[in-house]
Parts: structure tokens; sequence; C-alpha cells
């Protein structure tokens, strides 16, 4: 699924835009601190989801709301890793609309409470602001902001600018969460349509771990896709949502071993 | 004054069932009105006077607007009673050339603002407040000003007087202002020179340790008493401060109470009598006059950054930093702006007490008008706390310290309140079982043994807990969401909802966990067990959601709610 072998004159001309703009390089700089999903994906993005750098998502529809909030949360724990803050940004309208975080459950998610900062702002313009100021801060790793309904105020403008501050930061991911999919142009490096995928179940036959129906609409550096991951809550990773007996049987055993130690 | 202004003018309120004269002005007092007259009298008397109702409140806010001013002399004033002041000006005098120059200043200030006031200094309050209103009477050891008729004991002594441009009100207000020292180092006791304006005010000031010799030829009435307790010992021949000092104490304690005695010795320096300042004293303060107003942003801000670098100073001297900041803008007509602002960790740098305020100035916009601009600036804070040099790295900066600043902007500009950090709490309500606790509140920054190391610890212990899905939603909604659900017996789990007015059906459902109310607090009406289930609708995505009430046993027709979202 990657992209295809450019030619000699394209890469070069790729190569001289990046002499005027550093974020359309055919390959990130070495020092972009990229997440990784699983190998599909990095390859269409040309080695993982870039830190300093703006990305657009957007539920596949109202009811993917919580994948789409939970696809977020995934990224700013993979962002913030061990030690790193993230920020929530979102309209008080947003937090009534789609409910505001809710520590223990994220805590469950990955993405420890003690480590999220949450804002709340009045208008939709504040919320633009105030990650523009946090992007531009080096202590975060991850900003996320929530927009309600098409989030019409980040437009190509707005988004530039976001852009702009995510790049002047270390490595701060920039989240701009809609919470309706919007055609209206951007200058997000990727945009992202989340869907909940039907999980597999656990070996219990409940529910299973989170699965996402992720949709790449938009990419700067490469091909778009459709993937479907799992996401592992336990080591903050995202894994290919194939049924794998022999990875099943591991895990059973794994599982078992806390019993026969205490026997 | 104009024309209209030297009209006679009086105010009248209801007391004792008559409508009567409460205030007038001096062209009023002219015409032998006097206070307390009834209105049918003075109307009878002059049919074409101007009469005005009193507005206790007007007159309250008029005088906490003059106390706001006031405060450019000393962070300590005081409301007193209805038309006075009090100020602490120990130790502020010098900065205004003394204490004389200090009353002059103030008192030719609001002569200019429209208000006849009389300034006393003394060395305790209650000299100072009996010496602002009967000084007249005791001018040999007084320095007053000349402008009053001095040393004449039958000088008019009206207290009222009237702001020539009342400004909120239009009603004749007067201020008299007492101002006190306490054990004042400094030298004085000369003569107040001339005003050198046309306004009929005074400024008396006794020097320390005359506080006797100034109180004791007053009238009684100085001592603040009742005016029944005033008229009483008149009565008895007792007409001056005088000759009730003079007497044993016994028996006036056992005839008008403690109250009498008490007022004397404080008048007296006897006993300590402490203020109430209106506002908190600040632990230091910076401040700056301007010989010019200043009205524009950039020059308020830099401003502010000058008095941050002296406030600066001050704190880095006693190894504190400030938590609270505020800073007053006396605007040049009288109206005063207070900002305030708070910080998650003691602060001391300048720059970003300027970077800061800017923001609080920007949420503010128009609300902080400068109008003509402003005279007088002062920067405070007023909550320090304890805050030793750190050693900064040449290389990494701190990213701790950057993300406490970055709290603070974004607190100046949307509110403190707003900036939360999800904490933890002991109960398993689960609306409640997290706080959104103000972030500058929260101080497990980042390394600090916090929460989050529990879901690492939990995962060593016990494996398979995450293998399986995460038994919380990532989202709550503050309120359930009521939802029609169908179950097929009344005790299971759903097998439709319609939430939003959209139809889901429940592909699998996990549950149900009980959740039952805590039984030791008074739920009032909210004590109903729910069973919460966690439900995967056909397209995938995954809701919680709760029956409310155990059927037949809680209630007959238990009602659904949607309560958060999972991934």
């Amino acid at each position: 699924m990657g992209p295809a072998e450019p030619s000699p004159a394209l890469n070069r001309l790729r190569q001289s835009l990046a002499g005027i703009d550093p974020s359309l390089a055919p390959h990130w700089p070495e020092h972009q601190r990229l997440i990784g999903f699983e190998p599909s994906i990095d390859i269409a993005l040309s080695g993982g989801l870039a830190c300093a750098a703006l990305h657009e998502l957007a539920p596949a529809a109202a009811s993917h709301a919580g994948a789409a909030s939970g696809f977020a949360t995934a990224l700013a724990a993979r962002a913030s890793g061990a030690r790193g803050e993230a920020l929530w940004v979102a309209t008080d309208f947003a937090f009534a609309e789609g409910g505001g975080p809710y520590g223990p459950g994220l805590d469950l998610f990955g993405m420890p409470p003690a480590r999220l900062l949450v804002l709340r702002v009045p208008r939709a313009a504040d919320v633009l602001w105030a990650m523009e100021e946090a992007l531009r801060c080096r202590a975060l790793a991850c900003v996320v902001a929530e927009l309600p309904g098409g989030g019409a105020e980040a437009d190509l403008t707005a988004t530039r600018r976001l852009s702009l501050a995510a790049r002047e930061g270390v490595a701060g991911l920039g989240l701009l969460l809609r919470h309706r999919a919007t055609p209206a142009p951007s200058a997000a490096a990727t945009r992202w349509t989340v869907a909940a995928a039907p999980g597999r179940p656990d070996r219990f036959g409940g529910l299973g771990r989170a699965a996402f129906d992720l949709s790449l609409r938009k990419n700067r550096r490469g091909p778009c896709g459709r993937w479907i991951v799992e996401w592992d809550h336990h080591e903050r990773a995202f894994r290919p949502a194939v049924p794998v007996v022999v990875a099943e049987t591991v895990l059973d055993r794994s599982d078992r071993a806390p019993f026969v130690r205490a026997g | 004054m104009s024309a209209q202004a030297d009209a006679p003018r009086i105010v009248v309120a209801t007391v004792e069932q008559a409508q009567r004269v409460c205030a007038l002005n001096d062209a009023a007092a002219r015409l032998r009105l006097k206070i307390g007259m009834p209105l049918a009298d003075v109307r009878a008397m002059y049919p074409g006077i101007a009469v005005a109702e009193a507005d206790a409140e007007a007159d309250r806010n008029l005088l906490e607007a003059v106390a706001d001013w006031c405060d450019r002399y000393t962070p300590l004033v005081a409301l007193d009673a209805l038309d006075g002041l009090v100020f602490d000006v120990t130790g502020c005098a010098h900065l205004f050339g003394g204490e004389t120059e200090l009353a002059r200043d103030l008192v030719m200030r609001l002569a200019r603002q429209g208000f006849h006031a009389r300034a006393a200094v003394a060395d305790t309050v209650g000299c100072a407040w009996a010496v602002a209103r009967y000084g007249d009477f005791a001018a040999s050891v007084i320095a007053s000003s000349p402008l009053e008729g001095e040393g004449s004991r039958s000088s008019s002594t009206s207290r009222m007087g009237e702001g020539s441009q009342p400004v909120d009100s239009s009603l004749p207000l007067t201020h008299s202002n007492s101002l006190t020292r306490r054990r004042s180092p400094l030298p004085q006791g000369e003569r107040a020179r001339d005003a050198g304006a046309g306004f009929a005010t005074s400024t008396f000031i006794v020097p320390p340790g005359k506080t006797e010799s100034a109180i004791l030829p007053l009238p009684l009435a100085a001592l603040r008493v009742d005016a029944d307790v005033a008229a009483d010992l008149a009565t008895m021949g007792l007409h001056q401060v005088g000759d009730l000092a003079s007497r044993p104490r016994a028996p006036f304690a056992a005839r008008f109470g403690k109250e009498l005695l008490l007022r004397l010795d404080r008048a007296l320096g006897r006993l300590d009598e402490p203020i109430a300042p209106r506002l908190p004293v600040p632990a230091a303060m910076a401040e700056q006059r301007f010989p010019d107003p200043i009205a524009r942003e950039d020059d308020v801000l830099g401003a502010i950054e000058r008095l941050a670098r002296r406030l600066a100073a001050v704190l880095e001297r006693r190894g504190e930093g400030g938590r609270l900041f505020q800073v007053a803008l006396f605007r040049a007509d009288g109206k005063v702006h207070r900002l305030e602002l708070g910080t998650g960790a003691p602060l001391r740098d300048p720059v970003r007490v300027r970077k800061l305020f800017e923001e609080r100035l920007a949420a503010l916009g128009e609300a902080c008008d400068p109008g003509f601009g402003y005279d007088t600036m002062r920067l405070s804070a007023l909550v320090v706390e304890r805050s030793d040099p750190a050693q900064t790295g040449l290389a990494a900066p701190d990213r701790a310290e950057e993300l406490a600043h970055l709290i603070d902007r974004l607190g100046a500009r949307f509110g403190l309140r707003r900036v939360n950090r999800l904490v933890p709490q002991d109960t398993h309500i689960p609306e409640f079982a997290v706080a959104a606790v103000p972030a500058h509140a929260v101080r497990c920054a980042m390394g600090a043994s916090s929460p989050s190391s529990r879901s690492a610890g939990r995962g060593e212990e016990s494996p398979e807990q995450d293998l399986l899905s995460p038994t919380r939603p990532i989202r709550l909604f503050e309120r359930p969401e009521p939802i029609e659900a169908v179950a097929q017996v009344p005790d299971g789990p759903p097998v439709r909802f319609c939430w939003r007015r959209v139809t889901h059906r429940v592909v699998e459902a996990e549950g149900p966990e009980r959740i039952a109310m805590e039984w030791w607090r008074d739920g009032r009406g909210n004590k109903m067990t729910r069973d919460y289930f966690c439900a995967e609708i056909e397209d995938g995505a995954r809701v919680w959601l709760y029956r409310e009430g155990l059927y037949g046993r809680e209630t007959s027709n238990p009602r659904w709610y949607l309560h958060g979202l999972f991934a």
C-alpha cells in the first residue's frame, strides 16, 4: 500500500520545494518526532504521524463521536508517552454536546488524567487562540482542540496559523477534532475520518478492545487509505485488527502465568 | 461654582414619621434652615426651594468611590459611618511631602472633584475624627488652614457642603476625612500654609503628643457619642470633653455605660483602636505617578513591567514570589480600575507579569476604558509565597515552569477556574468519581508522584484486567441524557434504544454493573440504584447506559439514561 515509486524529476522538484517550505519535504527531517501506527499506515504517512504538525479528525457520523474522541485520546496518549502533558481545549457547548473528558475512563484507555489539562472556553475562536498559544509552548506534547459542529471557525487561515505554531513548537502534536466532517479546505497535514469498527470479542466472549475504522482523507505526503486498527490501551499501541490465532494463544499463556506462579 | 450651585438646596429623608432636612448647602444654611427641620416648615418659609430625596445607597456608593480614589495615599483606607474616611498614613506621609502637604493635597484634589472635605491628622482615630469635625473649637493647638475662621469658636462649623459637580447623583454631599497617624516618626507641627484656592476647606494637623490639649476643649459630641447622651451630659453642665475627662469615671460608667468612657479613652490614645481597611493590605507593592495621564495600552503595559521590576526586587530580597497580583489603575477623573490575576506558582519575572496582564486586558476589552488616562498606577502582590531561587539549566528549558506559565496565561485570559485537571475523588458514583480542579491549585507537576503511576502498577499486578475493554467511558455527560430503551425482560440488558431521535439496535451488551447510591448521603430523591450496561450498537460505537431503579423493588417503571461514550 506504499506510495508509487516517484520519478527522479518529481523527486528533484520535491526537494526544491522543500527548500522553500520544509513541511513539503518528501521525508520528514531527522529530528521530527513521529508517532508510529502499524506498518501499512506508516508507509502511507512516510514514517508515521508527524508530531510538530496539525492533524484533523472528524467522526464519520454523529454516532461515532466517541470513536473520534477515542482516536484523539489514543494519539494524545502515544504522543505524550510516559511523562509528557497534554491539553484538551473545547468550548462549553462542545463539552455539553459530546460529554466532558472522563478521568477514570481516560486512565483505563491509556491516557492518565494526571497528565491532562482540560480547558473550557466560551467561544470557538477562543479554542483556536488557546490552541495556538499551547502549541507554541514547549512543555506540551499534545494539544487536542475540539470544535462543535463543522468547526467553520477553523478555516484555511486559522489552520495555517495553527500549522505554523505547531512547527514552531518542538514536538507538540496538534489535533483538531471537529464534531462533523467538513469539506472546507484546511492547511492540516492529514485529515482523518474516524468510525468505530465492530470489535473482536475478548476471550470471555465479552466486548474486546476498541477498534477504529480510519479513513485517511487527505495526506500531504502520500496516498490516502482506509485501515481498521485496534487500540491496545495497555501497551499504548495500535494493532492491526486481523484475528490472528497464534497471537491469541500467546496472550492466553502469558495471562495464566501469574496463576501458575501463585500456586 | 455655577449660579445654579448657589441656589439653596436641601435633601430630605423620613425621620420620625416626618420628612426632615438631612442635608443642605451653604446657600440654604444662609437662609437659616437647619438640619432636622420638617420639610413642611421649610416649604412654608420658602415654597420654591429645591428639594431632593435622600438616597442612602447612592451616598454609600459615592463614598466607596471616593475611598477607592483615596487609595492612592495609603493602602489602609476605612469607611467611617456615612460620610467619613479614616486613613492610616503611618509611613506614607513623607511620600507627599509631609502630613500637612498630604492633607492639603487630598483636600484640594477632592475640592476639584466637587467635594467639601475637611481633613485632620492626629495620633488616634478618635482625635482625628473629633478634630476633623469640631476642629474649629480648638484651633490654638491645631495647625489649620487659615482659610477657615481660625480659632473663632463662633465660626460656622456646618460640615454640610455641596458637591458642586455631583457626578452620579444630584445630592449635595459632604465627606469629612479623618486622617489618623500612629507613631509617626516624622517631625511636624508646622502650620499649614495657605491652601491657595478659593474653596472653603480645611486641614488640621494635631502635633504628636498634643492629642489631649487638642481634644479637651472640643464639645462632647466630638467623642462620637449619641446625640441624646450628649444632651444628657449637657443638662448636667458638661459641655466639653475636658469637663468629662477631669471627673471621676465610675459614676459616668454607671450612668451611661462603658461606651462613653471607651470613646474617651480611644480618643485620648489610652486604648488602641484598630481600623478595618476596606481592601486587603498587599504584601508588597510598587507605585508610579505620571505627570501626564497615560492611556495607550502599550504605555500601560510598559508601566506595569517597570512596576513589576521594582516589585521583583522587593520580593527577591525577601525570597518570595507573588501568587496573586493586582494592578490598580487610577483614572484622572477619579475612577479606579482594579485587575487581579492569580498564578500557578510564585512569580517574580517582570516580563511574565506583563504578559499575564496583557492577556487580562485583552480579555477585558472595552470593560477597562482608560477615559482621559491614568495618572497613578499601583502594582501589588496580594498573596505571596516562598520561592527560592532555582538553578536554571543552560541547555534545556524548564518544562514545568513553562507549563506553569502557559496555565497562567490561559488563566489570565479565560479565568483560572477554566483551566482544570481531573482529580480522582473518593467515591464510586461515576459522575463524582472525578473532579475538575483548577490546574494552578493542583500541585502535581510533571515527574511528581501522581495517580498516573497507578495504571502502570495495575498492569503488572493483574494483566488480565487490561486485556478487557475499559469499563469506564472516555467521555461522560454532565447530565445523563434520558433515552427510550426497550429490554427483553424488565431487568435485562437493552435491545434497542432511541437517543437524540435516532434509534439504535444493541448488538452486544455487557452488564449490568450495579451501582447503588451512597446510603450515607441524603440524595434528595436521587437514591435509586443504577444498572449500567456497556452496549455496542450495530455500527460498532459503544455507549454507557443505565437503568435507574431496580424493577419491582424500587420502581415499577425504570427509566433509562445514556451516561457516556466509549471509544
